[in-house]
């Protein structure tokens, strides 16, 4: 059973601006992220972070748009849309923070000018990302904004599907936004639940996260003969609590379970797994015993984020992109130096890339709001 | 496909009186039957929605909850930019966490112990149409046979900073919403209110076809709040369908009115008809959706 195809990609991330650098730099070691300042009050707060690459972290308003604007073109050529196909398409973005980061530039430069100055006052219309996108590209199909936290663009990629599969527009353009803000970045500060040397998921000596950047875009379409398409998917809400799955991951193996069915797949006929591996021990515990509970014999398992970072709302479609370059290319990704030996959850990551043939994989995602997505995909 | 019956509805709708808003928090437990700590005004709102369209009934665990809003929870990300940028404050652990606006949907999925699947879903004018349209596309493909599809606005003070934000004169009259339906699978039965569609257009030439093919006895069009009376009047005579259904008369302004819709239309008398309700954005794109009284 098929679904839709991924006829083309784009990406930008701290590994590079475009797909073939950010595949070749999954072959080497995680980079290692900077540190970014941050003022509050009289205090500087320093965050580390995966910030893009070749984009400095200086004028903010102009970064973001020139950035995600790329990504969405690089798609769309590589998928060979014509003019009116890309017209016809749907737009669906997924997202946690939107354009906050434009917003607070905004807000902090009235601030110092002087200026009666209130936040959210520029723009506080959550779909104008989509907007201004979907009008900078000429397209003119259905506009989704999604808000679901770090599910955001995975499930902006199973309704895309849907809006292909139904007949409704022949092809739909996914994409998966965060840029970096302050509220963001303090907000995970104040959570303590940021690391100090790097994402390590499931490995005993995680210690959090790292701030990450995105803007990926996917377009999609009607099932083609070759490459990969989507084979099924899952989304739940799971109301252990707000910001973390159930710890004894019945919630995760809920939603893992619901995809393979819906992909009409059994747990053994799955090749491997990209995890959604955020290394804060909440969201590992949840993961590894909702995996230990579907899996009786555990397939190869990877996490992406120790190398772009949590791109928290971007993260479906940026880790769907990496993930199936690595399998193209032959190879299931690798994260060197983290979680060599299984650990305490049980979970072991491969330490150089696995020779891989074509198969069936299940990507996962975890969000604030209880909200658990699993997609199933497959080439060959 | 089974028909996608409207099973009940449940409004608030508050026009503000005066510069202050009204307390919900009060509401909100009375609503509830118990206090809801630590959030604001725009999950306290989504909760007394979604409260009143299933008043005493229990939703099957497996309904699914989509939730729509222009704005989303301004007041928290107000709040968390005016601590950090203006009194040099780190934003608060759950004022954090709640920013993404779909907590919103966790707290209504937590109160009813819904574990289905939760969407949240903006645009610039079609962020009830979109809700709607996830919903129907979940129930086409089998995937949900019970939802809650909710449209949420909400203020914040001072009001004048508010119609700064929203584009309208000083004076302006706001108001507060949250529309929401519970939809279900099943056999229509006489008396019930179908969701039939939930589509978008990319120009008008492309909606005027949808309408013609669908037919136009007994069809009766609502005008959305971002389509001016001009274009409504020409989609209309295109159409041919002269008999149009008024449900914005009077409201304060809010960014979701589509929401409210068709519980006024399941109220009204237009007995064995079919209400298409269609709507604009700045950009000649056309978003509609039909309801059709069995």
């Amino acid at each position: 059973m098929k679904r839709s195809a991924f006829l083309g990609a784009g990406v930008h991330t701290a590994l590079g601006a475009g797909l073939a650098q950010n595949i070749e730099a999954l072959f080497a070691a995680p980079p290692k992220a900077r540190e970014a300042a941050l003022q509050v009050g009289a205090e500087e707060v320093r965050v580390p972070a995966l910030l893009l690459a070749e984009r400095p972290l200086d004028d903010i308003e102009a970064r973001f748009w020139r950035a995600a604007e790329a990504v969405v073109g690089q798609a769309i050529a590589a998928a060979g849309l014509t003019q009116d196909e890309v017209r016809q398409a749907a737009f669906l973005i997924g997202t946690s923070s939107l354009d906050i980061a434009v917003s607070e530039a905004i807000y902090q430069r009235e601030l110092n000018e002087g200026a009666d100055a209130h936040p959210l006052t520029s723009n506080s219309t959550m779909g104008r990302l989509a907007q201004r996108l979907r009008q900078a590209h000429g397209i003119a199909g259905p506009e989704y904004t999604i808000c679901t936290a770090c599910t955001a663009s995975a499930n902006a990629l199973l309704y895309a599907d849907q809006l292909v599969q139904s007949g409704r527009v022949q092809h739909a353009i996914v994409v998966g936004v965060e840029i970096f803000n302050q509220i963001t970045a303090l907000g995970f500060h104040g959570l303590e639940l940021l690391a100090k040397d790097g994402m390590k998921p499931f490995d005993s000596a995680r210690g959090g996260l790292t701030l990450g950047e995105s803007c990926a875009a996917l377009v999609i379409g009607q099932t083609r003969a070759d490459g990969f398409h989507l084979r099924g998917g899952a989304n739940l809400c799971d109301i252990h609590g707000i910001s973390a799955a159930n710890p004894d991951g019945s919630t995760v193996a809920d939603v893992i379970r619901l995809a393979l069915a819906d992909a009409q797949l059994t747990p053994d006929q799955i090749n491997g797994v990209k995890a959604h591996g955020t290394a804060s021990l909440m969201n590992d515990e949840a993961e590894a015993a909702g995996m230990a509970l579907v899996f009786e014999t555990a397939p190869p398992i990877c996490a992406l984020k120790p190398f772009i970072g949590h791109t928290f709302g971007a993260c479906g479609v940026t880790e769907l992109i990496l993930f199936c370059g690595m399998i193209e290319r032959g190879f299931f990704p690798a994260t060197p130096g983290v979680c060599a030996e299984p650990s305490d959850l049980g979970v072991r990551l491969e330490q150089k890339p696995l020779p891989i043939a074509p198969g069936v994989f299940q990507l996962n995602f975890f969000g604030f709001g209880g909200n658990n997505t699993s997609l199933v995909i497959a080439n060959g | 496909m089974a028909d996608v019956i409207i099973r009940s509805f449940g409004d608030y709708y508050a026009p503000v009186e005066g510069e202050a808003l009204p307390d919900v928090r009060a509401l909100a437990k009375e609503t509830l039957g118990k206090q809801v700590r630590r959030v604001g005004r725009f999950i306290l709102l989504g909760l007394v929605g979604a409260a009143r369209c299933v008043g005493a009934h229990a939703p099957p665990a497996h309904t699914a909850i989509y939730l729509s809003s222009r704005r989303g929870d301004l007041e928290t990300n107000v709040e968390v930019m005016e601590d950090l940028f203006a009194r040099g404050l780190a934003p608060k652990p759950l004022s954090f966490i709640n920013t993404v606006s779909n907590a919103s949907c966790y707290y209504v999925a937590r109160h009813f112990g819904l574990h289905g699947r939760s969407l949240f879903v903006s645009g610039v004018c079609f962020s009830f149409e979109a809700a709607l349209q996830a919903a129907l596309l979940d129930f086409e493909a089998g995937q949900v046979r019970s939802a809650l599809v909710g449209g949420l606005d909400t203020l914040i003070e001072p009001l004048a900073i508010e119609r700064r934000r929203l584009g309208l004169a000083a004076e302006a009259p706001v108001a507060e919403a949250s529309h929401w339906l519970w939809l279900e699978t099943g056999q229509a039965q006489p008396g019930d209110l179908v969701l039939e569609a939930s589509e978008a257009f990319p120009d008008r030439a492309a909606l005027i076809a949808w309408l013609q093919a669908r037919g136009t006895e007994k069809t009766t069009l609502a005008q959305g709040q971002y389509l001016d009376d001009a274009a409504f009047a020409a989609i209309a005579a295109q159409a041919n369908l002269p008999r149009s259904f008024r449900y914005r008369d009077g409201r304060a302004y809010y960014d979701g009115q589509a929401g409210a819709a068709l519980s006024a239309f399941a109220a009204s008398d237009l007995d064995g008809a079919a209400l298409t309700h269609i709507n604009a954005d700045p950009d000649g794109r056309y978003a509609a959706f039909v309801a059709r009284k069995v």
